[in-house]
């Protein structure tokens, strides 16, 4: 491809929900979403870690599944739904109870991993309320986590599996 | 009363003569919720107005030379804005680690090593600039395997061909001896002799670097990805040739260090000589390839180790022979001259020793501080030898290693520093300021259920064999040495508001957490009442680089003794307030009381409405160098069940119990995390990962994180930790400092516990099902 070439010919207008609002935007067609999401809507708690899907910090929620937002080009997120760490608070930016669990069991250290570790969690949770442990190392084998805080995020989602559970009861 | 021994300079503060009321409790981590939420922002995050974008291009060969390269294209495609090569920075030389290398040298010593550097509008034309920079290289035959490079001279070097340290290191043997060898192997009932190696490894942060730079023509501002922002600040301004005070560096989060994020690298200084070139702010952020082949990442290792013991378990003999492979660049802050055999002298008691380390320039990465860097393989070795002499002596590896535990170091200098001789002949005997390591290993072995090694040996048969296995470790503590001293600052206002101030980074070790919290307790306030400022050289005296698990041991006591000194003055405002003299006042969440009657009392904040608003109360600490003695060290050890699956070479590692001796926890919460962290990394250095090398090119071939294999979720057992808890009166709080080494036995422990399993020893890391698999079809081939 010459250097000269304009490159406005790959361009096309998208529209998508991000986080509940629509969003119109014209973008380039070789734009991932994960560059969408943080260099177009400065939605940067969506991590890049290695932007060819095998780490998994850049994990958001389309139409309820899990993915990799390096590996999913925003042209692809058309007409989705897609939830990122930012949407998972509420409008008074009170947190999930999985966020507060992840803080009493100190489920992060450096928390570079950690919105991609909670919204591959939050699926999980979604299609299985009340996992097993090894349910949820399956649920969180795409994510890396270099700090080791396996062990303290197996505990925080079991618990935020019962407390859940709990809410859903006590309604 | 005993005189107080907290390193630090001037008066020690008086002892605090009361319950603690912080210290030691499970606080959750500062900056959780802004991590948690998404709103934490990390380097990469960031984007200025005006911001250009920045792109290295690299050498694709470990050694070759610069024949030809022509920039003008990629100066003409519209949306460049600037290019940097050697043609236009001629003998422009950047400080990395402690040591002026030329920025764009003409040949190329590894690969990787950054040829050009471009900034654009955007990111897309960076890289299309880097495909329009045409460069010839000749290749050069490399050095690659530290064996073979010894078999001939040293290279002469061509054009401007660097290897910055060669002069110091390359090949010679740094020694340290004790004894008489040859008389401690000839007293010896048994001599067990072995070869260990280990492999390049890689810290793998999930971060990749990325840092801002922003010259605005009078300061230079870099928001960085690093563990030390006072270090970065001295390396960036003599690298760019401006005064070290017009440089501030800001490192707010950081996605991991582990070491590779020691000090501002190379991307830092060219991010910053493009935004002084530009005059706009510019972006660098490397991909996860790049990450692989520019960090200074763990040597490969070669250790010969030949053991001597009485039947009844005294060792009588070591002696060492380490190899290490160090890269293209050995300096006084990535390469540890005496690192593996510093370890292997003090871990265990033994009256003649002959250790050496020997260190071999090759075209390899260059190597760096990585968790344990060379600690974990010098442990590994001697951790697996320790067992492999117990059982040739038919002892328990247990009982030999508490028959050998002692209280001194022979060598109380930290090995990481360029030592002042090359052989360390010592016969003294320096002691630890406090060691519980028998105690360690005492709980580890217990907890994993030491007993059913027996039986597990006895069982061993059929396809799935389990095994345990121990290993131990110690770590030096903390060095403070002039001009490097930690200083910490405490506020406190008028309007109540309390703020410590510390030159360091919280890299995820929690350090934005226990600070606050040794300076909440001596304060007599809540932690959430005080805020911290760290990360930023703005608004800090020097505060060491979060490495080496150095901080706790080097800030803890000047902020005890800046917060300290705060309180004194605090009293002294409220003493009329309360109707007493100073020194009989004590405070507590948040009061200050009469110590002889507590009811007595008045809330901080109203004391605080006495103090002038003008003139804050200010308290300083600056730590105190290490004394010649004591030595100052950590210790551990870790038991770890396994399952090996003989016919696929699985290893299910199902339990790690891990007790360490770090002093006391200043927050045990996140003490506890960084064990497990540190275990995480052991698991992956003694099973998965290891950097590949094309034996013939020398490049290496698994630049990501599928070929490179870090534990994941599935991979991490049940891990369960101990703290080994103890008064050490040099320390803040006796908080010796924790979490960098705790990978250290890890390796040795897995490896001795395949060993239970299976009967084979397996010397070379990483264990590998293929090589298990091999090793079992040998042994029914009879060989």
């Amino acid at each position: 491809m010459p250097a000269s070439e304009n490159l406005s010919g790959r361009r096309k207008q998208i529209s998508l929900t991000v986080n509940g609002k629509s969003v119109t935007a014209e973008i380039d067609c070789r734009m991932t979403l994960a560059e969408f999401l943080r260099e177009e809507l400065g939605l940067t708690g969506t991590k890049v870690g290695c932007n060819r899907g095998e780490c998994g910090s850049c994990t958001v929620i389309m139409d309820g599944k899990p993915v990799y937002s390096c590996t999913v080009l925003a042209v692809e997120a058309v007409g989705k739904k897609i939830l990122t760490i930012e949407g998972l608070t509420d409008e008074e930016g009170k947190l999930h109870p999985l966020q507060e669990a992840f803080i009493e069991e100190d489920a992060l250290q450096c928390g570079y991993c950690t919105p991609g570790m909670i919204l591959s969690l939050i699926a999980l949770l979604h299609r299985n309320p009340h996992p097993t442990e090894g349910d949820v190392r399956n649920a969180i084998d795409g994510n890396l986590c270099r700090c080791g805080s396996f062990s303290n995020i197996m505990k925080a989602t079991l618990k935020t599996s019962e407390k859940m559970v709990e809410m859903e009861r006590g309604k | 009363m005993a005189e107080s021994k907290l390193l630090v300079q001037g008066t020690p503060p008086p002892p605090l003569e009361r319950e603690l009321t912080v210290v030691g409790r499970p606080f959750n981590r500062r900056g959780a919720v802004e991590r948690v939420t998404g709103q934490a922002k990390y380097s990469g995050d960031i984007r200025l107005p005006g911001m250009l974008y920045g792109m290295i291009l690299r050498c694709p060969h470990p050694r070759a030379r610069i024949v030809r390269i022509d920039t003008g294209q990629a100066q003409a495609l519209p949306g460049v804005k600037a290019v940097l090569s050697k043609e236009n920075t001629k003998g422009w030389r950047t400080q990395w680690y402690k040591v002026p290398q030329l920025a764009f040298p003409e040949c190329i010593t590894h690969e990787g090593q950054e040829v050009a550097a471009v900034a654009a509008e955007d990111i897309t034309i960076a890289q299309r600039a880097l495909e329009l920079i045409d460069v010839e290289y000749e290749i050069l035959t490399p050095m690659l395997d530290v064996e073979e490079t010894m078999k001939n001279p040293p290279l002469p070097l061509v054009a401007d061909e660097e290897y910055p340290g060669r002069e110091i290191y390359d090949r010679k043997p740094y020694v340290i001896k004790r004894g008489d060898i040859q008389k401690g192997l000839a007293e010896a009932d048994v001599v067990v002799e072995e070869t260990y190696t280990t492999q390049a490894s890689f810290h793998g942060t999930i971060q990749t670097r990325a840092c801002v730079a922003n010259w605005d023509g009078e300061t230079l501002t870099v928001c960085d990805a690093i563990q030390g922002v006072w270090n970065s600040k001295e390396a960036l301004g003599i690298s760019l040739g401006i005064p070290p005070e017009k440089v501030r560096v800001v490192v707010k989060y950081l996605g991991g260090g582990f070491g590779s994020k020691a000090w501002s690298q190379r991307i830092s200084f060219y991010a910053a000589k493009l935004s002084m070139v530009t005059g706009r702010p510019v972006r660098i952020e490397r991909s996860r390839a790049e990450e692989f082949l520019a960090h200074p990442r763990r040597w490969d290792c070669k250790m010969y180790i030949q053991m001597g013991a009485k039947r009844e378990g005294t060792l009588t003999a070591i002696y060492e022979r380490a190899l290490v492979n160090v890269g293209a660049a050995g300096l006084e802050t990535n390469y540890y001259a005496m690192q593996i055999i510093w370890h292997t002298a003090n871990l265990h008691a033994c009256p003649n020793v002959y250790l050496e380390q020997i260190g071999v320039f090759t075209n390899l990465q260059i190597n760096g501080p990585t968790r344990s860097p060379l600690n974990m393989p010098g442990i590994f070795a001697l951790e697996s030898h320790m067992d492999k002499m117990a059982e040739a002596i038919g002892m328990d590896p247990l009982e030999f290693r508490l028959k050998n535990c002692r209280d001194y170091a022979i060598v109380g200098s930290d090995a990481g520093e360029v030592p002042d001789a090359t052989v360390i002949e010592s016969e003294e005997e320096i002691p630890y300021s406090s060691k519980n390591l028998d105690e360690c290993m005492r709980l580890a072995t217990r907890a994993i259920g030491w007993e059913k090694r027996k039986s597990y040996r006895a069982a061993r048969g059929g396809a799935k064999r389990r095994g345990i296995g121990m290993a131990s470790y110690l770590t030096f503590q903390g060095v403070g040495l002039i001009p490097y001293t930690a200083y910490a600052d405490v506020e406190i206002k008028h309007d109540g508001t309390i703020t410590l101030f510390i030159g360091v980074v919280d890299i995820g070790g929690g350090q934005a957490t226990i600070f606050p919290m040794i300076a909440a307790e001596e304060l007599g306030v809540n932690p959430e009442d005080m805020t911290v400022v760290l990360g930023d050289t703005r608004d800090t005296r020097y505060g060491p680089s979060c490495q080496v698990s150095r901080v706790t041991a080097e800030l803890g006591p000047a902020v005890l003794q800046a917060a300290a000194e705060a309180r004194k003055r605090l009293f002294e405002v409220a003493a009329p307030i309360l109707g007493a003299r100073p020194e009989e006042l004590q405070s507590k969440y948040g009061q200050v009381y009469v110590k002889s009657n507590p009811w007595r009392s008045v809330p901080l904040k109203t004391v605080c409405d006495k103090i002038d608003p003008e003139v804050p109360i200010r308290g300083g600490g600056a730590r105190a160098p290490n004394p010649a003695t004591p030595t100052f060290s950590i210790f551990g050890a870790q038991a770890v069940e396994v399952e090996v699956d003989i016919e696929t070479g699985q290893v299910d590692i199902l339990r790690i119990a891990a007790a360490h001796d770090f002093g006391r926890a200043i927050n045990p919460k996140l003490c506890i995390s960084q064990v497990q962290g540190g275990i995480e990394f052991g698991v992956g250095f003694a099973l998965s990962e290891e950097g590949l090398y094309d034996p013939n090119t020398g490049k290496l071939l698994n630049k990501n994180f599928h070929q490179y294999k870090i534990p994941t979720a599935l991979d991490m057992p049940q891990i369960d930790v101990f703290l080994v808890e103890a008064e050490d009166p040099y320390f803040a709080y006796s908080a010796k400092g924790a979490g960098e080494n705790t990978n250290a036995p890890t390796p040795a422990a897995i490896r001795n516990a395949i060993y239970n399993a299976t009967g084979i020893w397996f010397n070379d890391l990483p264990t590998t099902p293929d090589k298990i698999i091999g090793a079992i079809q040998n042994i029914k081939k009879g060989g």
